[in-house]
């Protein structure tokens, strides 16, 4: 029954300062929610990192090309390559005792945003774990053989993102669409297959042929893309869906290009264009780098060091490198856990005055409580339990409420993170900010609790 | 009722340090005896002492020098935690205002102190009701102490005493802020437990209250025992 009146007293004190409560339960919530964020993205980000590292232990590129740029522009598609290599170097490297597989990429353009990489059949052997689905047309187990040069394999997310499906068909982009100098390759992708999901950045890829790479930047299948009225009915960044009337329709489109393509040449445009996608595109018979798989890790310390030192081109360690921008990672991680905490603990100590402000509001009814015979320990206890009652609150709120959060919006951090989020896995991070607010709160509300302690309640009834 | 055969206050001081340090005396070597079902009336000019005595005497405020006995029990000798519990199962208040607990309903009020000093009976909230019958409140035994007037909550205050059944009860001003009807309602009740032989300590302007002889007249004011 005591405890029934305690945590009644508890209720009433906590609906009387509605507004103070909720603030300082949100604010704690936020925090967080924050923290959840904080946690499984850094997760997601590591999970995905290790899931790319561990596919393919060495990449080797041109010359000059830093460790962290070959691993991005390479598994994770997010950096703009360094240069090319002679498709030809692919070869000799296959020959090496010391390698068991090799897979030279050349990093294309993009389609809406997201990377095509020209590969070889093998390579989507390598990574696939199955199809979402692929035309029946196709062999799974060559799918670029053939006359299949213009397939494109896309990832699970990109389709899932852009509602691609099998027999579509689009077109690339230079750049990304929201550059104002993006323009649009006249080469159209098919999509052959949709991959299953690999929780890896391969989910947020398009891959194609070498050939197709080749061809495109060849023979300058490409105009710009004018962000005008005019060229607003030229848009190619939209997949065709399947229609052959749209088909036709941009090819009329194309003709009338041609058009523009003259006008660039005489402003000298397109002279410059080709000079930047010797830069970062592969041309005819060039690729951007290759992926090796070593029969050991002693031979890929080897391979690593031969390549970067004989001057033609860069190599590196994909495991020490992705272990590199994790150890980054995690220092970002602490130093966002570090100002959340440092948050939680400015909310705490706010919570704590408006609790101090709170008693010296009920100074009196503490005092009546006194004079009946209810002890200062109920007395102080009520405190006690209201403070923990806000920061259990808060905790579990937030906790919850970012989770649920991360787990709805997940779709759509997964395609523009580049990575697979885990909305429900609980992190140090976490773990850690719940253990320091519950100290903090139980230590501010021993403080509380000491101030009624040595109040002298019986002066406020003195006062009547 | 608990009881005891009587109140001994043995050579009570108290003083206060005023905001110069210097030593204001409320009351000096104090000493009487109160016999069960006695009345003591503490008279004097407001911010004589009357509540300070008042507080000295429930074990509210240590007092420089002196014992309060109750019985064999010296309540300045006891701990917080047993001087908590003696009020709850002894003593009995009504104020002048602020009697009830806000985060409480009335009827929790009247049963609220022995609930916290885990003394409540079996039956005990037909007894809460009982009580607060007894003061015509039984209608607002739901209602918080918001809703109701300050008159209500002083016969809320009553019924809490009338329930509780302490051997002590002090009346600080009780009927200070009453209509004639109410006031007349509590100090009939006072004057029913006194008969049934509980200790009554009264402080009270009302004229009310004239036709009471108190066993022992203590005014604070003149420091004349009578």
């Amino acid at each position: 029954m005591k405890y029934i009146f305690i945590l009644k007293a508890v209720l009433h004190s906590i609906s009387h300062r509605k507004f103070s409560v909720f603030t300082s339960i949100f604010a704690i919530s936020a925090a967080f929610a924050f923290l959840a964020a904080i946690g499984c993205v850094s997760f997601g980000l590591a999970a995905t990192a290790v899931n790319s590292s561990l596919a393919f232990p060495l990449v080797v590129g041109p010359a000059g090309a830093s460790d962290t740029t070959l691993v991005m522009s390479t598994l994770f598609n997010t950096d703009k390559p360094a240069g090319t290599l002679d498709y030809e170097f692919a070869g000799k490297l296959a020959s090496d005792e010391r390698v068991s597989a090799v897979f030279p990429v050349a990093r294309s353009d993009s389609y809406m945003g997201v990377p095509i990489t020209g590969v070889e059949s093998a390579y989507i052997n390598e990574i696939s774990k199955g199809f979402w689905d692929i035309d029946p047309m196709i062999d799974a187990k060559d799918i670029f053989g053939g006359k299949n040069s213009d397939c494109a394999v896309i990832g699970a997310k990109a389709a899932m993102r852009y509602d691609l499906s099998v027999w579509d068909t689009f077109f690339g982009s230079h750049g990304t669409v929201s550059d104002e100098d993006a323009h649009v390759h006249d080469f159209k992708y098919k999509v052959c297959a949709i991959l299953k999901p690999l929780n890896g950045p391969e989910d947020f890829a398009i891959f194609t042929s070498l050939k197709s790479v080749w061809e495109i930047h060849g023979h300058g299948h490409h105009h710009h893309h004018h962000e005008d009225a005019e060229d607003e009915e030229h848009d190619h960044g939209h997949h065709e869906a399947e229609h052959e009337e749209h088909e036709h329709h941009h090819e009329a489109e194309h003709e009338e290009h041609g058009h523009h393509e003259a006008e660039h040449e005489e402003h000298g445009h397109h002279h410059e264009h080709e000079h930047a996608d010797a830069e970062e595109h592969a041309s005819e018979g060039k690729i951007t780098a290759v992926l090796v798989k070593t029969k050991n890790p002693v031979f890929t310390a080897a391979l690593e060091r031969e390549y970067s030192e004989n001057g033609f081109t860069s190599a590196t360690d994909t495991g020490r490198t992705v272990r590199k921008l994790m150890s980054y990672m995690n220092k970002a991680e602490e130093a966002a856990g570090f100002f959340s905490y440092g948050t939680l603990f400015l909310v705490m100590i706010l919570v704590f005055v408006t609790i101090l402000t709170s008693i010296n509001e009920r100074k009196r009814e503490m005092a009546l409580m006194r004079t009946l015979g209810i002890g200062k320990l109920p007395v102080s206890l009520m405190i006690f339990l209201e403070m923990f009652f806000i920061s259990v609150s808060g905790i579990v709120i937030g906790t919850v409420g970012g989770h649920l959060l991360l787990a709805f919006f997940k779709p759509a951090l997964d395609f523009e993170l580049g990575i697979n989020l885990e909305p429900f896995f609980f992190t140090g991070i976490e773990i850690r900010g719940m253990l320091y607010t519950i100290i903090t709160g139980v230590l501010l509300s021993l403080a509380a609790m000491g101030k009624i302690y040595k109040m002298n309640l019986v002066d406020e009834i003195a006062k009547e | 009722m608990a009881s005891f055969e009587k109140i001994s206050i043995k050579n009570l001081t108290k003083s206060f340090s005023d905001t110069n340090g210097k030593r204001n005396l409320i009351f000096e070597k104090v000493s009487f005896e109160l016999h069960s079902g006695a009345v003591l009336r503490l008279s004097g000019a407001s911010g004589s002492g009357k509540t300070t005595f008042m507080n000295v005497m429930s074990g509210l405020i240590q007092p420089d020098s002196g014992s309060v006995l109750f019985g064999n029990i010296d309540i300045t000798n006891l701990s917080e935690g047993k001087k908590d519990r003696f009020r709850a199962e002894n003593i009995g208040y009504i104020f002048q205002t602020f009697n009830l607990l806000s985060p409480f309903s009335v009827i929790e009020n009247v049963y609220a102190p022995l609930a916290f000093a885990g003394k409540l009976s079996k039956d005990y909230k037909e007894n809460a009701l009982e009580s607060l019958k007894k003061v015509e409140m039984d209608e607002f035994a739901a209602k918080m102490p918001y809703h109701l007037s300050v008159g209500q909550k002083q016969r809320v205050a009553v019924a809490r005493v009338l329930f509780a059944d302490p051997p002590l009860i002090f009346a600080d001003e009780p009927t200070a802020s009453l209509d004639r009807k109410s006031s007349e309602l509590v100090k009939n009740t006072l004057l029913e437990l006194n008969k049934k032989g509980t200790t009554l300590v009264l402080t009270s302007h009302d004229s009310i209250f004239d036709d009471i002889r108190p066993d022992v007249d203590f005014n604070l004011e003149t420091g004349v025992l009578s």
